[in-house]
């Protein structure tokens, strides 16, 4: 369910991005420090987004280190804060969770991987658990929803969205300000929606290859798990609507220092992606990324 | 209140122009075509308001407080235009008028228990549903339901454009500077080019993804 919120490199200006890496990397160093070096592999950049959505938009204090990522120079980092904390411990609860949900997924010889990693993760899970009780009970309680409606096949796309655009809103249930809770609820519930429904119809082939639970091909009653020029209308026209949603919400909070990156990624980036997983090069380019950074590495080494 | 240059963006050097230019922006955003029956439409009015007044405000002090003010705007006034009111209700059923009013009201709770305890699903039934649904973010159901209605009561006004408003509303969104709004405008090859931000740490979690 992960991977599908990016920042929008190539729209962005390059301080911008640099910016955001910050984050990123500020988010790693409050996982390292919180949970320890383990945890910090749960670090991605859907994460980063909810710790900028939880922040209250200052430019925080700055420091640099050196990492695992990069041994010889430092790096610039964001100091933890009070909303980087909470992004974290949410993080890891989301995290755990979802690999929890592997685990149940797999038989037991596919099942080693998500098994044994959320066995690492099972210590920073207790802590984050305790410390964000409500935000634990609400992923399990949305999650443990999901499952049934997968169980029994649910043809309602908006209901199995539903479960987990509500758990992703919960993320926000901390925050004080009423308005600020509204505006983020809302926008986070429907960064859900898009993220889920987007996610099924990443998966369509695989599904219809494999027969598992799809609720965009149920939706659609698509037989091989390819579009109709009608249905890829249809489809599109929602998640569109969510992404109006999100813009709406979006601008009724000042997101300070964020403004630039959130609202090219809401106006522009999450539009490439949709378009990306429809067109269904999505995937491929996935994995495309993955070869290519093996072999800067390479380069750099 | 607020420092209405501050409110509209703008230094206080900017020229009427630049001013005008900022005001046309941040009302084109938060006009209420743009939150049709969003959840959060109050908040939007509210920043109008706001915005409106600013404009106002300036404009006065610019003109020595003789001219009229941001007159030629009218369009953008939040009086002209109203947040979509459930006006009577078309079957005349005194329940689905209290539906109407829990709509408004923002009592989506209420609403729903009512229709829910309703029997007949006729065609306004399935507009207020659909109405529910909306508010609930449960947009493809909403759509639906706005379907039924239209194909029960075609002639209808109020459904046909609550029909129309999912089909394409979000076509004529706002958004920043311009450009069309979708997931299908976005340009051609280049949508998502092989992004390296950096050498990450992982994978940037796609571990997870199966």
């Amino acid at each position: 369910m992960f991977g599908y919120v990016r920042p929008p490199v190539q729209d962005l200006p390059p301080e911008e991005t640099e910016r955001f890496r910050r984050a990123y990397c500020g988010l790693c160093h409050t996982l390292g420090r919180r949970y320890g070096p383990a945890a910090r592999f749960i670090l991605n950049y859907d994460f980063t987004y909810l710790a900028l959505l939880l922040s209250d938009g200052q430019e925080g204090r700055e420091r640099s280190a050196r990492c695992i990522a990069s041994p010889l120079r430092k790096r610039g980092y964001l100091e933890p804060d009070g909303a980087m904390e909470l992004a974290a411990d949410e993080s890891v609860i989301l995290a755990y969770w979802q690999l929890r949900d592997g685990v149940a997924d797999h038989d037991w010889l596919h099942g080693l991987k998500y098994r044994s990693l959320s066995g690492v993760l099972e210590p920073a899970y207790r802590k984050a658990a305790a410390l964000r009780p409500g935000f634990d009970e609400a992923v399990r309680r949305q999650l443990a929803l999901l499952g049934e409606l997968e169980r029994e096949r649910c043809d309602s796309m908006d209901r199995a969205a539903d479960a987990f655009a509500v758990l992703l809103g919960s993320a926000a249930r901390e925050v004080d300000d009423p308005v600020r809770r509204r505006v983020l609820e809302q926008l986070l519930y429907h960064l859900g929606r898009w993220v889920y429904l987007v996610d099924a119809a990443d998966d369509l082939k695989k599904d219809a290859a494999s027969g598992n639970y799809n609720p965009v091909a149920l939706r659609f009653s698509m037989a091989d798990g390819s579009w109709t020029a009608e249905a890829r209308r249809e489809f599109t026209a929602t998640l569109d609507h969510s992404i109006h949603m999100m813009a709406t919400a979006f601008e009724l909070w000042d997101f300070g220092i964020w403004t630039p990156i959130l609202e090219t990624t809401l106006y522009t980036g999450l539009f490439r992606v949709g378009k990306a997983v429809l067109d269904g090069t999505f995937r491929a380019r996935r994995r495309g990324i993955d070869k290519k950074k093996s072999k800067n590495v390479e380069e750099t080494a | 209140m607020n420092d209405p240059y501050q409110v509209l963006g703008v230094s206080e050097t900017a020229t009427d122009e630049e001013i005008k230019k900022a005001y046309r922006e941040l009302a084109r955003k938060y006009h209420p075509d743009n939150y049709h029956d969003n959840p959060l439409a109050d908040l939007a009015q509210e920043k109008m308001k706001e915005i409106n007044a600013a404009y106002e405000q300036i404009t006065k002090a610019r003109s020595g407080g003789s001219r009229g003010t941001s007159g030629g705007y009218g369009g953008y006034q939040s009086g002209g235009y109203s947040y979509q009111q459930y006006g009577q209700s078309a079957s005349g059923s005194s329940v689905l008028q209290q539906v109407r009013i829990a709509i408004q009201t923002g009592n989506i709770s209420r609403a729903e228990a009512l229709l829910a305890n309703y029997s007949d699903h006729n065609a306004e039934w399935n507009f207020l549903r659909g109405a529910v649904c909306y508010r609930r973010g449960w947009l493809d159901e909403a759509k639906r339901y706005y379907q039924t209605a239209c194909q029960m009561d075609p002639s209808n006004p109020e459904y046909r454009q609550a029909l129309e408003f999912m089909e394409k509303g979000t076509q004529a969104a706002y958004r920043p500077g311009g450009g069309q709004f979708g997931t299908d405008m976005c340009g051609g090859n280049m949508c998502l080019p092989l992004c390296c931000l950096w050498s990450l740490c992982n994978g940037g979690g796609y571990w997870f993804c199966c």
